[in-house]
């Protein structure tokens, strides 16, 4: 059984003349234990993809299975959880609150879900592996983009979720960091049983995915 | 609350300026509160310290102490009680040799009646004799002491200050109490005037006999001025408390319409629209506790900074309805961007 699940995911935006097919008739599935890289360009429905596997918009047709759960039988506040406890998102906007520090968003977490996030020492470690176990007490106005993305890619893997949507993780690092955050997903997938599904344009990840996608127009194709 | 107490933090000046908006707006309501009490107060000190309930008048007198006059004879009909007392008001200036003259309301009682035995003492005693007075303590304030002979308006007739009491003021005045003699002479009536009119503790007191009954809130509501003056004040401190609501709700909806994209990335990872609502309102508490707590610290040292001549006055009753009317003022304007929050699109942060 997939971790994450579309079948025959459509999703159309405007009415009548103005309506506009985003993705076409999507069917995708992501496992425990595996990275799967989606490649395509900007405005090609990556991210409306991403958003709808994790339950943020609702396709038009088609449905989602998060971890047996479909997401269209589930209400509002059900799928906030879900989003809480299962799935990790990894965003552009980089999900960090402003005026709180490194550390105090992960003291945000601890706050809203007590349970289940990770314990301090494997926070130490994975906050040295990202390269930035030295900027706790710093704000992300105070941060350079790779590293405020690296501190979100670490944000979003405290919460120890089964499911990992990333949304071009790597967009602002250097290939020394790129290889370190695709070690990282790749790690995490293989030790830790996750699932990851990436979303990006950087080719870079390519070599630490188990399957690779293209998204082209809105139409999806095994890479 | 961690959210909230994390951000007033970090905008320091952002939220230091509100709260200096909230301040200024408390520190305005809880002065002109204070204000219209203390006025109201200096109004109506002495009437409440007789502790009476109702107040017969001359029917023709339009409910107005000063204008009403009872004649020995008409007094003669009432059934004076222990609960009933004699009232002569008169308007005078009091001077002294060495003494700024004081503008002063003269209250002529009987000393075997309730009026005189509920009036407490501050120092000396009170009046036994026609040519002795007991004066409110403001006297002293100027300078007047026990002993010192005082005329009144143009009467060369001489008057010992025997005793002062303690806040006892009408219409915004300082209060003389003494005999229902001085008051004939002070009023220019002949002896065959009993006195203004007839005040009585008991709450059923009623006569007739060309007289009018009034409750004591009837009464003090027709004291020269107090109702138009309570209006003004309470129409001021209400419109500024509609003006503050409408002040403080636009300040705190510009707030969160500025935090809707960090909301909406928090949306997006599953964080609860009841933990942003609840950060919202918390926070606009805490703006709003903190600006009344800072309000109420400015008014109090405004108080001790004003002169004693300056009639300001608090009581609990009214300060806590003023600081609940803000604090509902700070909750409700936190509400109305409420639904914004709940509405709020986490797709909107994330790009296409």
């Amino acid at each position: 059984m997939p971790a994450l699940a579309l079948t025959n995911v459509n999703k159309k935006f405007g009415h009548a003349t103005n309506e506009v097919t985003v993705l076409h008739d999507i069917s995708f599935e992501a496992n425990a234990g595996e990275v799967s890289l989606v490649l395509g360009p900007s405005g090609s429905g990556k991210s409306t993809f991403l958003t709808i596997a994790g339950g943020i918009q609702t396709p038009t047709s088609g449905s989602v299975i998060v971890e047996d759960q479909t997401l269209h039988d589930l209400s509002g506040k059900a799928r906030d959880a879900l989003r809480l406890n299962q799935i990790g998102f990894i965003l552009q906007a980089y999900n960090l609150v402003p005026y709180l520090t490194v550390k105090d968003q992960f003291k945000l977490v601890d706050r809203v879900k007590p349970q289940g996030n990770l314990g301090a020492a494997e926070l130490d470690d994975l906050l040295a592996q990202l390269g930035i176990g030295q900027l706790v007490d710093q704000f992300p106005a105070e941060l350079s983009g790779g590293q405020t993305q690296r501190v979100a890619i670490a944000r979003a893997l405290y919460q120890n979720p089964d499911i990992i949507l990333a949304d071009e993780p790597t967009a602002a690092l250097d290939s020394d960091r790129v290889k370190v955050v695709g070690q990282l997903l790749h790690d995490l997938a293989k030790q830790h049983n996750k699932a990851i599904v990436v979303v990006t344009h950087d080719l870079r990840l390519q070599e630490f995915a188990d399957k690779t996608y293209m998204i082209m127009d809105g139409k999806m194709t095994v890479a | 609350m961690f959210l909230a107490l994390k951000e007033i933090r970090h905008e320091k000046l952002r939220y230091g300026l509100i709260i200096g908006m909230i301040v200024l707006v408390t520190y305005l309501v809880f002065v002109l509160s204070g204000l219209a009490y203390g006025l109201a107060q200096q109004n109506t000190q002495a009437i409440s310290s007789w502790d009476a309930s109702r107040v017969a008048l001359d029917k023709d007198a339009n409910d107005s102490l000063p204008q009403s006059l009872i004649t020995d004879a008409t007094a003669k009909k009432v059934n004076m009680t222990s609960h009933e007392a004699y009232l002569g008001q008169a308007g005078v200036v009091a001077k002294a040799k060495g003494q700024a003259k004081l503008s002063a309301q003269f209250l002529g009682i009987s000393r075997d009646q309730f009026i005189y035995k509920r009036v407490k003492v501050a120092s000396g005693h009170k009046p036994v004799k026609a040519n002795q007075i007991m004066v409110d303590d403001s006297f002293k304030d100027n300078g007047y002491a026990l002993g010192d002979k005082v005329t009144l308006n143009s009467t060369n007739d001489k008057y010992t200050i025997v005793g002062f009491t303690h806040n006892a003021k009408m219409s915004v005045a300082p209060v003389v109490y003494g005999s229902l003699k001085t008051w004939r002479t002070l009023s220019h009536v002949t002896s065959d005037y009993k006195a203004n009119g007839i005040v009585s503790n008991d709450a059923n007191f009623s006569t007739t006999h060309g007289l009018s009954t009034l409750s004591m809130s009837q009464f003090i509501n027709k004291l020269p001025g107090y109702s138009a003056q309570n209006t003004t004040f309470t129409f001021m401190i209400a419109f500024l408390m509609v003006i503050a609501m409408v002040v403080i709700a636009v300040f705190l909806y510009i707030l969160t319409m500025q935090k809707l994209p960090n909301y909406a990335v928090l949306r997006a990872q599953g964080i609860p629209a009841k933990v942003l609502v609840t950060t919202t309102i918390s926070q606009a508490l805490l703006l709003v506790v903190g600006g009344l707590v800072i309000g109420a610290t400015l008014t109090l040292a405004t108080v001790l900074a004003l002169p004693a001549g300056v009639p300001m006055s608090f009581n609990l009753p009214l300060l806590g309805g003023v600081t609940a009317g803000i604090l509902l003022t700070g909750v409700v304007g936190a509400l109305i961007p409420v639904k914004i929050i709940l509405s709020v699109d986490p797709v909107s942060v994330i790009g296409g």
